[in-house]
């Protein structure tokens, strides 16, 4: 999921990687939405909200909705940053996991604080949005980088579009042919159903759980980060122990 | 002017924004605090979503459905809220120990009422200063739309009377 770079992906990892992280968006998202009544993956409607109060002189509206988009911008600025910068210092794998831990902690660091620290104020509720907007601006900076911009998982718009260009190129019989459209038509599906159903998820998780359903989504991206260490240990687990049966010296 | 200043002054744009906004968020007067104090109910206006202020406002099935609406959120027309800064929510005739709670979520557009720890009622804050606030209340009962309540800060309503 996360040791392969650009074109070296297969279709198989850029499903899993663009379903199990659009699954955590859109509980993120709902989440946030039912705590904060702010959204996490709204940055197209921020710029609109951030120059609407600039227009209205409210200042403190507009500084908040910067505060919420420069966050993101940081945050997938940072994912790509340890990416590019990592190459030949540390594995690739070690790269790509390090934007998912820093997620994980972000948003761990949220569910923590609203157990128990939060007093309900409006500053703390503007900083544990930015702080989920981060995380989210890692997410989307570290999916888009690595696979060539393919797999984007917090914001559906261009994924909208995306899916609306595919469905009306199927309507020529060559196009439904090509394996390569085919595929990206299933990827860009497995996003968007994902995320909805992160969403539900995290709807319904809420009226159980309540903050716990922060503490679901960190499982989640445990999972994504550790899927490949797995792997890795396995496979080399795997040398050894053949490399010992030929060459038992 | 080369790239690499350029992209210096790219990235202490980008610091001088954050740290703007990360003062601005923390040391400007904030809805939180502006709400804090008493007001005083001025108007309760009820605009349909498919009809003009002016023509709602005369219509007979107006006056039902505010008397409906009113019913509901009876709690809520309080004539006086008292915004306290400890939370609680107060109106002139109940008093104390109402139970009513007061949180501002959002960027600071929503006013969340609460009793016994369970949301009575959101509003969508739409203009908030020293003198005046404007609450939205989205509803949905016969038919879609918004009670507008406009409230006035109680001490600039005396020394208006004072200067009457």
């Amino acid at each position: 999921m996360l040791r392969k770079y650009s074109n070296h992906r297969t279709l198989g990892d850029n499903l899993k990687l663009g379903g199990l992280t659009a699954f955590s968006a859109g509980m993120v998202n709902v989440a946030s939405v039912t705590v904060f009544f702010a959204f996490t993956s709204n940055v197209t409607g921020y710029y609109a909200v951030f120059a609407q109060e600039l227009s209205k002189g409210n200042w403190y509206q507009g500084a908040v909705v910067l505060l919420w988009i420069l966050l993101f911008f940081i945050g997938s600025f940072l994912s790509n940053f340890v990416i590019i910068q990592g190459k030949g210092r540390w594995s690739q794998y070690i790269s790509h996991a390090i934007p998912v831990m820093l997620e994980f902690l972000s948003i761990l660091f949220v569910g923590i604080y609203l157990d128990f620290f939060y007093k309900n104020t409006l500053q703390e509720t503007e900083f544990l949005v930015a702080a989920l907007l981060f995380a989210m601006g890692l997410q989307n900076g570290l999916t888009a980088s690595i696979s060539n911009s393919v797999v984007k998982t917090t914001h559906l718009t261009g994924l909208t579009t995306d899916l609306a260009i595919l469905v009306s190129m199927f309507s020529k019989r060559e196009n439904r042919e090509n394996k390569a459209l085919v595929d990206k038509f299933h990827l860009l599906l497995t996003i968007m159903i994902a995320y909805v159903l992160g969403g539900l998820f995290a709807g319904l998780g809420y009226l159980y759980l309540q903050n716990g359903t922060f503490y679901l989504t960190c499982a989640i991206l445990l999972i994504i980060a550790l899927y490949d260490f797995y792997k890795l240990t396995r496979v080399k687990q795997l040398f050894i122990k053949r490399r010992r049966e030929t060459c038992p010296a | 002017m080369s790239r690499d200043v350029l992209i210096k002054i790219n990235y202490v744009f980008v610091a001088l924004l954050l740290i703007g906004a990360s003062l601005t968020v923390m040391y400007h007067e904030n809805p939180e605090r502006l709400i804090q104090g008493e007001w005083v109910e001025k108007d309760w206006r009820l605009e349909k979503a498919n009809a003009t202020p002016a023509s709602a406002s005369t219509s007979e099935l107006q006056e039902r459905l505010k008397r409906e609406i009113l019913q509901n959120i009876e709690d809520l027309h309080l004539g006086v809220w008292r915004f306290y800064k400890d939370g609680t929510l107060e109106s002139a005739e109940a008093g104390q120990g109402n139970g009513l709670e007061w949180v501002i979520k959002g960027r600071g557009h929503v006013l969340e009422v609460r009793k016994d720890g369970k949301t009575v009622e959101s509003f969508q804050i739409q203009q908030i200063s020293k003198d005046k606030l404007v609450l939205h209340l989205n509803f949905d009962l016969q038919v879609k739309g918004i009670i507008e309540i406009v409230l006035e800060r109680k001490g600039q309503i005396d020394q208006y009377a004072k200067k009457v």
